[in-house]
């Protein structure tokens, strides 16, 4: 109860303070450059990383990429580049 | 993000890693604050990736954690570069030590070109240069320059009337003008001899000819000596008059001599400099220390070395400082006199021939001006005061 009570200020203040809601809220930035790259701040790590699959851990449940060769450009604890040709990206929430 | 350049000037690797959870250990990696880019999926099991060369330590500690392994496929970047020009040394070496070569050989004596001179003078020149230095096979440097060399040449051969000295490349031409004795010419036409100057007759000694005056005749300019008119008088032939007519005549010298004269005289200390000069910038590369001398006099030789047919933009450079005295001469009147006679002497001798004889010298006048003392000097002088004059014949 407590906890939801927190998340309920949160959202209140980022509506009225106009904040950039990823900031406030730990939600990740996802950049995408057509099909060709995809760059996504406020991940939790890798999960798995293939040609065509890659799997990010969120705050809140998973990111799931598809498509075909894929490249980690660069990645950084909290931010990763992609490079490839992306076709999907979905929300998995546990 | 990291600029990304810069990986290639410190170095990066390569790495596979394979076995379950290459994920994982890319996490781990970068928790701890490791650069990776370029991450790619080969095989079911296996990943490769690159990273900093200088993180391999924390890589090895994250390994101890992780359930797999990594192989060090190919380093990249300048020290490994380095490090591979290091082990192919000896070609490195070898390219050096063939410029070397190249470089040392374009600066040699390769061949000496004499031209335009008579066998005898020929060998009298290869002989003199021999003595220099010059040869075949001596490094440039160390030889004269092109200006000494033709100096010296014309100075210790007589026989050169001028020798032009030319460095093309690595061969010395010489081109020699020699010296042509002129050809006595045979006064065979018909001549009287004349006077060239006025003069008392000293001594008459005709090989043809007619001689019209005698020992202690005054004679002027133009006066006839000795006829070329001889035989009887209504029978005459015409000859060559020759003949050597001495007589005394006389000159007249004025100079002036300073009591005080400043001069300047090397006193023989010297200092070499050495350089390298490229272009504007002279690099000392011996003698730094300035000789501190009071006055002196600079002398600058450039030297450019070459390479193959090219003048390389380096040359060698040498200043020669020489250290110069002050002195100033100073005359008593007596001195001053004594020295004027001599220039005086010293002059008129170089106006007459070498049998030519100063029986007489007699200072005329003698004074003191501005610290000069100014002599008029009067000299006889026993000379040939022959000279020929056609005798032009009527019809």
């Amino acid at each position: 109860m407590a906890r939801n009570w927190g998340k309920k200020m949160k959202q209140l203040m980022t509506k009225t303070m106009d904040l950039p809601q990823d900031v406030m809220m730990d939600l990740p930035r996802i950049t995408m450059i057509g099909q060709l790259h995809i760059y996504i701040e406020n991940h939790r790590g890798l999960l798995a990383f293939t040609d065509s699959e890659v799997r990010l851990m969120l705050k809140n449940g998973q990111l799931l990429i598809k498509g075909t060769a894929f490249v980690i450009k660069t990645i950084l604890p909290e931010e990763i580049m992609l490079e490839g040709k992306i076709d999907k990206v979905y929300f998995i929430n546990e | 993000m990291k600029n990304q350049w810069t990986n290639y000037y410190t170095g990066y690797v390569k790495v596979k890693a394979y076995g379950r959870g290459a994920e994982r250990l890319i996490n781990m990696l970068t928790r701890r604050g490791l650069h990776i880019w370029d991450v790619k999926r080969v095989g079911s099991e296996s990943l490769i990736f690159h990273m900093d060369f200088r993180d391999i330590p924390k890589l090895r500690q994250v390994m101890r954690k992780s359930d797999c392994k990594v192989k060090f496929m190919q380093g990249k970047g300048v020290p490994f570069l380095l490090k591979r020009v290091m082990k192919n040394s000896g070609f490195l070496a070898g390219l050096i030590a063939f410029l070397l070569c190249i470089f040392v050989l374009s600066n040699m004596v390769w061949g000496i070109d004499v031209q335009g001179a008579k066998p005898a003078t020929e060998h009298a020149i290869r002989k003199e240069l021999d003595k220099m230095g010059v040869k075949i096979g001596k490094v440039q440097f160390f030889v004269d320059d092109v200006d000494t060399i033709q100096r010296k040449l014309s100075d210790r051969i007589g026989a050169l009337t001028w020798v032009g000295v030319e460095l093309k490349g690595t061969t010395y031409h010489f081109r020699v003008v020699e010296k042509r004795q002129p050809k006595e010419i045979e006064k065979t036409s018909p001549q009287n001899l004349v006077a060239s100057k006025k003069a008392i007759i000293t001594d008459l000694f005709v090989k043809k000819g007619q001689s019209i005056v005698n020992v202690n005749d005054y004679v002027g300019k133009g006066q006839l000596l000795v006829s070329g008119v001889i035989g009887k008088e209504d029978k005459p032939e015409i000859v060559s008059a020759q003949g050597v007519i001495k007589g005394k005549t006389w000159y007249k010298a004025e100079v002036k001599v300073p009591l005080k004269t400043k001069f300047s005289v090397l006193n023989g200390n010297e200092t070499s400099k050495h350089y390298l000069k490229m272009s504007g910038f002279s690099l000392p590369i011996w003698g730094f220390k300035d000789p501190g001398y009071e006055k002196q006099e600079k002398e600058t030789t450039v030297r450019p070395f070459h390479f193959l047919q090219w003048e390389l933009p380096i040359s060698y450079k040498v200043v020669t400082l020489r250290s110069k005295d002050d002195i100033v001469r100073s005359y008593t009147k007596e001195e001053a006199i004594k020295e004027g006679k001599k220039m005086a002497r010293a002059d008129l001798q170089k106006l007459l021939d070498e049998e030519d004889e100063i029986v007489g010298e007699k200072i005329l006048h003698e004074s003191i001006e501005n610290g000069k003392v100014k002599l008029s000097i009067h000299y006889q002088v026993i000379e040939d005061i022959a000279i020929g004059q056609p005798i032009i014949q009527g019809d």
